[in-house]
Order: C-alpha cells, then sequence, then structure tokens
C-alpha cells in the first residue's frame, strides 16, 4: 500500500517538475526563395503540455505576406526503464509569399505559456526574383508530340513564366467615353493545374465594370501558342465602360495556381507547387465624346443602336388603356443613359414606365424596353409625338438621331372615366402670367370720402346733441320725480277715475259696495287734490275745501253726497235699490264739476 | 331738425342719381372699346369720366389696364396707385399692380418687414376708409346711446354694465380713430409718386451741375419730401435720397 503511494506521488512529483517545460521552435523549408515561390514557415512546439499552449501569434513580417496557416499536432509516448513519458507536438504551418526581391528577417515568435514567454531565433530569408526552383518539367502531355524526343530543346523551355502565364486580351486599343471593351484573361499552362483561385480582385478604376464570365470549374482545351501546345482556359471575362477619359490602366489578374509534377518513377508520387502569377498591366486610351454636333437630348448613349416605338391599339373608350412600348436595342452602353421622355400630354396619363433591359451575355449588346401604361381620361384625338434619340455612333464616331413615329389615336365616350386617386392629381400649373382684366361695374359711384362730406358730420353733431337733450329730459324727471305731492295732484284724477269705474260697475249690478266705493274714491282724490294726507276725515275735507272757497252748489252737493254715502253703508235699512241708478247720476255730475273746478 | 336732414339727403341722392346716368353711358362704351381692343380710344373715355371728377377705384383700375395695354408702364402704376388710394382692399388693383411692378427696370420689391409691421400694414389696408368711417360712426352712436341711458337712468345704482360697455366702445373708438385719423393723411397725402418718363437722374442738389446720384426708370415709386424750383428732393424704397425735375414724375393724388 505504502509502495503505490510512492509511486503515485513520484509521477505527480515528475509532473509537477516538468509541467513547465516545453519547447518552440522555429525554421523555414529553404532560406533562399523566388518572389514567385512561396516560403513555409513552421512553429513547433513539443511538451508534454503543448496541446494547452494557444496557437502562436505571428508578428508582421515586413515584406512577406501570409497566404495560409495550418496546424497539426502529434503525440508520442516513450517508456524509458519502464517509466512512462508522453510527449505532445504542435506543428503550425504559416505560407508566406514574399513581395519583392532582397534580404529580409522573419523576426523571433513568441509563445506564452504559464507565465513565461519561449522565442524562437529569428531566420534570414534571401529572396531573388522569379522562382528559385527550377521549373517543375512539363507536362507529358503537352509535350509536341511531333518534335519528339530528339530535339527537345526546339520549344521546350525550362522557364516557369514561358510555360505558366496569364495573358490579358483586350478588344480595342482606343475607345470613346461609353464605349464598352471586353477584356478576357487566359490562363496558359503546360502544366497539369491541380487547383487555382484568384489572389484578389482586380481594381478596375475609371471603368463600369460588368461581369461577363467567371468559370466555376478547371476547364482547359489545347490550343498552340508561339508553336507551343498549351492548355488555355478563359479565367475571366469583364465588359468595362469607361467612365473617365484619358489613359487608363487595365490592372492585372494575380492568380495562385497550384500544379503538380508528374510522378518520375514508380516511387516518385509527384508533389504540388503553388505559384502566384500575374498577368500583364495593360492600358486603353479613352476619347471624349466630341462637343461639336452634340444634340441637346444626348443623354450618354454611345455605341450604335435602333429604336422603335409601338401602340397597342389607335381606338379605345375613355377610360380604358393602352400600352406605349419604345424598345432601343443595339450595341454599348444599354445600363447608363436615360431614354428618351415622354411629354405630358393632356388628358392621357401615363404610368410609370416598366423599364426591362435585356443585355445579352456579352454584356455590351441587348436591348432595353420602356412599356407605358396609357389611360385615356377624356374622349379626343390626340396624338402621340415622335421621340428623338439620340447617341453617338462608335463605328462612325459621330452622333446620330434617331426618330420613333408619331401615332394618331381616337378616344371614343366612354361609359365611366376612370379617375385615378392620388398619385395622378396634379397642381393645375401657370401657362401665363397677364393684369386682370377690366372691371365692368354697371354703377358707376362716385366714391365719397365719408371724412370729407358735410353729412357725415352733420350725423354726428345730431347724434351728439342728443345727449343735452336727453340731460334736460332727465333733469325734468328729476324735478317731478322730487316733488312727490306734485306728482299725487297729478295723477288725483286718474285715481278718482279708477274708483268711479268700479262704481259704475257695482252701480250697474245695484249693489251696496257701490257707495263704498264713491266715498273712498271722492275722498282720496281730494285729500290728493288739496295736498293733505289720505283717509283724512270728512270734516276736515270740506273744511279744507270751504277754506280754499268752493262754489257753494258744488260743497252742498259734495255734502249730500257724502251723507247719501254714509246712511246707505252705516245706518241699518238706509240701502234701497230703488235710489243707486239716481244717486250714480249725482255722483257722476259732482265728480264731472269737481274736476272742472280749480281747486 | 328732422326736415333738414331729409333735405340734405334727398339733394344728395338727387344729384348723384342725375350724374350717375349720363357716366355709366360712358363708362359702359369705353368698357365695350376695351373689348374690342381698342385701348386707346377707351383710355380716352375713361379719362374723360375722370376729368369730370369722378372718384373710383374701378374706374382708375381701367385706366391703368389700358394704359398697361398701350406699354405705358408708369401711368399704369400711377392709377393702380390711385385705385388703391381710394380702395385700399381693391384686391384686383393690388394684383395688376404687383405684376406691373416686375417689368419696371428697377427692382423695387418691399424689403422684408418684420411680423409686427406686417400686421399693421395688413390691418391699415384691410379697413378702407370710408369702412372706417362708418365704424367709427356706429360706435359713436352707441357711445351716445349709453351715455344718455346713463344719463337718464341715473337713480339707478346697478350701472356696472353700462359703464363697462361705454369703456370698452370708447377704447374701440380711440383706436380706429387713431387709425382713421392716419389713413386720412394718406389718403390726403400726396407724397407718392410715379416716374413717367423713361428715365431720370437723381442729383445731389436741384440743378443738373451737382453730383449724379443714381439713375431711376419708368414705374419707379418713390416720396417727395421737398420740392423747390422746379425740382424735387426724392427718397427711394432703398433709401437713397436725390433731387430730380419735377417733370419726370406725376403725384399720387385724387
Amino acid at each position: 500500500m505504502k509502495k503505490i503511494f510512492a509511486i503515485l506521488f513520484l509521477i505527480i512529483g515528475f509532473e509537477t517538475i516538468f509541467s513547465a517545460e516545453i519547447e518552440v521552435q522555429s525554421y523555414v523549408d529553404k532560406t533562399k526563395v523566388g518572389t514567385q515561390d512561396i516560403l513555409k514557415l513552421t512553429v513547433e512546439i513539443s511538451g508534454k503540455n503543448a496541446d494547452k499552449v494557444n496557437k502562436p501569434h505571428l508578428p508582421k513580417i515586413n515584406n512577406f505576406s501570409v497566404v495560409g496557416s495550418y496546424s497539426s499536432s502529434s503525440s508520442s509516448v516513450t517508456i524509458i526503464n519502464g517509466r512512462m513519458q508522453s510527449s505532445i507536438t504542435k506543428t503550425y504551418e504559416f505560407s508566406l509569399q514574399p513581395q519583392k526581391a532582397g534580404k529580409f528577417i522573419i523576426p523571433p515568435i513568441s509563445v506564452k505559456y504559464k507565465h513565461k514567454t519561449y522565442t524562437t531565433e529569428p531566420i534570414t530569408i534571401t529572396v531573388v526574383e522569379g522562382s528559385t526552383e527550377p521549373a517543375p518539367p512539363v507536362s507529358g502531355r503537352t509535350r509536341n508530340p511531333y518534335s519528339s524526343s530528339s530535339s527537345n530543346s526546339d520549344n521546350y523551355s525550362n522557364k516557369l513564366s514561358d510555360n505558366l502565364f496569364i495573358t490579358a486580351e483586350i478588344d480595342k486599343k482606343s475607345v470613346f467615353e461609353g464605349e464598352p471593351i471586353t477584356v478576357t484573361y487566359k490562363l496558359y499552362s503546360r502544366y497539369d493545374i491541380y487547383n487555382l483561385d484568384f489572389e484578389n480582385e482586380p481594381n478596375f478604376n475609371g471603368f463600369w465594370k460588368e461581369d461577363v464570365y467567371t468559370p466555376n470549374r478547371l476547364n482547359f482545351r489545347r490550343t498552340t501558342k508561339n508553336g507551343r501546345l498549351y492548355y488555355v482556359m478563359t479565367v475571366r471575362k469583364v465588359a468595362l465602360f469607361p467612365t473617365q477619359t484619358g489613359r487608363l490602366v487595365i490592372p492585372p489578374l494575380a492568380m495562385n495556381v497550384q500544379i503538380r509534377t508528374e510522378p518520375r518513377s514508380f516511387f516518385d508520387f509527384g508533389e504540388t507547387r503553388n505559384y502566384l502569377i500575374k498577368s500583364k498591366q495593360k492600358s486603353v486610351l479613352v476619347k471624349e465624346l466630341p462637343a461639336e454636333g452634340k444634340p441637346a437630348d444626348f443623354s450618354g448613349a454611345v455605341g450604335k443602336f435602333t429604336i422603335s416605338g409601338s401602340i397597342s391599339t389607335n381606338e379605345l373608350k375613355a377610360g380604358d388603356s393602352f400600352t406605349y412600348t419604345l424598345k432601343i436595342s443595339g450595341t454599348g452602353n444599354l445600363n447608363n443613359f436615360d431614354p428618351p421622355q415622354l411629354p405630358q400630354i393632356s388628358n392621357l396619363r401615363f404610368i410609370e414606365p416598366e423599364i426591362t433591359t435585356d443585355i445579352n451575355k456579352d454584356k455590351i449588346s441587348g436591348t432595353k424596353i420602356i412599356k407605358y401604361l396609357v389611360i385615356a381620361q377624356e374622349k379626343g384625338n390626340y396624338t402621340i409625338p415622335s421621340l428623338t434619340f439620340s447617341y453617338f455612333d462608335t463605328s462612325e464616331k459621330r452622333y446620330k438621331t434617331l426618330k420613333t413615329k408619331s401615332y394618331n389615336l381616337v378616344v371614343h365616350e366612354g361609359e365611366s372615366i376612370y379617375v385615378p386617386a392620388g398619385s395622378s392629381q396634379s397642381l393645375v400649373l401657370q401657362e401665363g402670367k397677364d393684369i386682370g382684366f377690366i372691371i365692368k361695374t354697371e354703377k358707376l359711384k362716385n366714391t365719397v370720402i365719408y371724412f370729407d362730406s358735410f353729412l357725415f358730420w352733420f350725423l354726428w353733431i345730431i347724434f351728439a346733441l342728443s345727449v343735452p337733450i336727453t340731460f334736460v329730459i332727465a333733469k325734468e324727471q328729476e324735478k317731478t320725480a322730487r316733488n312727490l305731492d306734485y306728482l299725487r295732484q297729478k295723477q288725483a284724477k286718474k285715481i278718482l277715475k279708477k274708483y268711479m269705474k268700479t262704481a259704475s260697475e257695482y252701480a250697474r249690478k245695484n249693489k251696496p259696495e257701490f257707495y263704498a266705493a264713491v266715498q273712498v274714491g271722492l275722498n282720496n282724490y281730494l285729500a290728493d287734490k288739496l295736498k293733505i294726507p289720505r283717509g283724512s276725515t270728512q270734516e276736515f275735507i270740506i273744511s279744507e275745501i270751504e277754506k280754499r272757497g268752493l262754489p257753494e252748489d258744488i260743497l252742498s252737493d259734495l255734502k249730500n253726497i257724502f251723507d247719501k254715502c254714509n246712511k246707505a253703508r252705516f245706518m241699518p235699512g238706509g240701502f234701497s235699490e230703488k235710489n243707486i241708478q239716481n244717486d250714480y247720476k249725482e255722483v257722476q255730475r259732482i265728480v264731472n264739476d269737481i274736476s272742472k273746478t280749480k281747486i | 331738425m328732422k326736415k333738414s336732414i331729409i333735405l340734405a339727403i334727398l339733394f344728395a341722392v338727387t344729384f348723384f342719381a342725375f350724374s350717375e346716368n349720363q357716366h355709366d353711358e360712358i363708362f359702359r362704351k369705353a368698357v365695350t372699346t376695351y373689348e374690342q381692343k381698342d385701348f386707346s380710344n377707351s383710355l380716352q373715355l375713361f379719362l374723360g369720366l375722370e376729368n369730370n371728377g369722378i372718384v373710383n377705384a374701378d374706374l382708375f383700375y381701367n385706366i391703368g389696364n389700358c394704359y398697361f395695354r398701350l406699354n405705358k408702364l408708369g401711368k399704369a402704376i400711377l392709377y393702380y396707385k390711385k385705385a388703391l388710394k381710394v380702395n385700399s382692399s381693391h384686391r384686383a388693383a393690388e394684383r395688376n399692380l404687383k405684376y406691373a411692378l416686375t417689368f419696371t427696370k428697377d427692382k423695387q420689391t418691399i424689403e422684408k418687414e418684420d411680423s409686427i409691421s406686417l400686421f399693421f400694414h395688413k390691418l391699415f389696408n384691410f379697413f378702407s376708409l370710408n369702412l372706417l368711417a362708418i365704424i367709427l360712426l356706429i360706435l359713436f352712436l352707441l357711445i351716445i346711446f349709453i351715455i344718455n341711458l346713463i344719463i337718464l337712468r341715473y337713480r339707478e345704482t346697478e350701472k356696472t354694465v353700462p359703464v363697462f360697455f361705454l369703456f370698452v366702445f370708447i377704447s374701440l373708438f380711440v383706436l380706429f380713430a387713431i387709425l382713421g385719423y392716419l389713413k386720412w393723411k394718406h389718403f390726403h397725402g400726396e407724397n407718392e409718386a410715379v416716374l413717367l418718363s423713361q428715365s431720370a437722374i437723381g442729383y445731389s442738389g436741384p440743378n443738373e451741375d451737382f453730383t449724379r446720384v443714381f439713375t431711376i426708370h419708368e414705374g419707379m415709386i418713390f416720396t417727395i419730401e421737398k420740392t423747390e424750383n422746379g425740382w424735387s428732393l426724392i427718397k427711394l424704397p432703398n433709401g437713397l435720397g436725390g433731387w430730380i425735375k419735377n417733370d419726370n414724375f406725376e403725384r399720387v393724388k385724387i
């Protein structure tokens, strides 16, 4: 039991002692490379815990670009003297592409593990132009079968650039602005191509680029060039529309090519090698379009075109629609110009056209179709005018103007007129400007300035005069109101009248209340007239009247009637219906007399 | 007193009715002549009416149109201004004046005013002089009515409501009176003038020996500051001042 513990302790002890120990080293496959070659830089990390180390960070290596990386790991177990020791090796392989010739240093690569940094030695690399490796022997299939092996030197070249290259073919050396150029990149090879890919997308400055062809698989044909047999493949085809003038550069196309060398013997399985090849840079002269003879409606169409218009019907009902189609076909920058514009025609509504551009595979020829849906809104005869289309003819080197036919259209009355809402509405446009028309007044009135007219101010004076008048009236009223007795005197007759009215009513009905009404009425009337308090006794009233000196007969009549009233009202049996009419007549006479006399 | 008012009104009505008949005849004739595009004869008829003492915005407007058709831009502008003087809310005259001003050689758009002065300007033009007179008369009538009411009912303790209304009407009256007075002054003002000659040179003094200050062209509207010996000191809308000869322009006056 104790033994097992001891062994375990030993193992753990070793573990802890050696666990931190890892080894890092780097090396290259060759120290002298060509610019077309690929340099392999390997970083190896070995040790018990190598698999726990992160991928080493590659420092920036000047004049080299990393084109690929690859990693692998292997583990080995060694048993020495019965003691088992395991070791893991991690290998990181970086493919470096030299960028120019010269002597360069690959800086030390450092790996961090458990706070410790392991550093490799720097490596010096010499880069030469071209390739240091001998060009691999060309594929047997491309050897000229007719020249046989006897004269191997006739067309055979060992130089890589003779056996593997890209050409850029340009269909035109000099073009006008907007005139398309087709550039075809072809890969020529006398090797077996294993794989290829584009290094980067060329930058076509000053051009509008349309891709015509990009291969998706290897597709080689046999061809002879300069008397030699090659496998050739179109790797890229673009149509370029110059947007600038002057000498424009067509950039080279760069590709990574993997070739496979042929096995030379039974044991030689051949190998694959990587090459970066570039086509030669070319240029093209782009001329400006001539200014002279440039039509006003020129909108940038360059090439050779034809235009035609068509109309779906010549006769229709209002509210119905028809199509008007413009077709521009030909070779040139079909995508880069504006089609001719239809003018506004009142009562014909052109719906935003549907434009389809059918470009052929070559990207420089095709057809542009502009389809208008037109709604006839009112009946009448209309003409769709002839449209002009101008373009620069590159073959004749001059501007040309084409015309479409004009179409006459008859719109008959329709049942319902389609009035589309929304977008179809437009503001009424002012077509001209002028002064307003003269005014035809029926009655020519002389404008009287009221402020200057007498009548106006006269009215003011009248209005103003109403104030003192009202003031006088108000003063008068005040006076009357203050003199209450005066008022009583004035109103006495009214009171008497009121009582007499009720009295006459009682008289008609032969009622004893007649006497009461007469007595009270006369009493109050006289009190008001004499300016003495109401409700004074008869005796007092009579004596007051006597003082004022009333005619004797009236006074006696008054006394008489008062007596009669008292008799009828207060003496039992004093009232008789027979006397009432006579008494009423008498009262009337007395009242009449009194009101006539001035007291 | 009442009789005299009625008499005055009757007199006025008959006087106008009598002359109107004749004038309407001429006016109709002038309109038909204009419609036949005989602008110069139409103009003579219209001008005859003006010489008969007719003051009417429509008439001045029509005269302006005749002058415009006869390519006398200065006169046209002058008469549109006259029409606007008689009736400041004459929309047609305002429009035509604006349009005619686009033909003058000198740019004379009114500089952009701030919103407050623009408001007063609009208020000023909204009420014509006679409308203001009527408004003032009605307000005066209301004030007098309320005063009378207060006098008659002096004994009543509740006087707040009439006094309040009296106050409101008096303030309105004062406002309109100021407006009316300004408008009336403007109406009788004869400081505005329109250049009728093709062009005129403004000098720094009332003589051709003085320095040339500016050149203005037909249709220019300006104000006259003072007049001396056949020369007038004028002020252009842009603030420039100078002396020009009197026979170059005509004042906008009725």
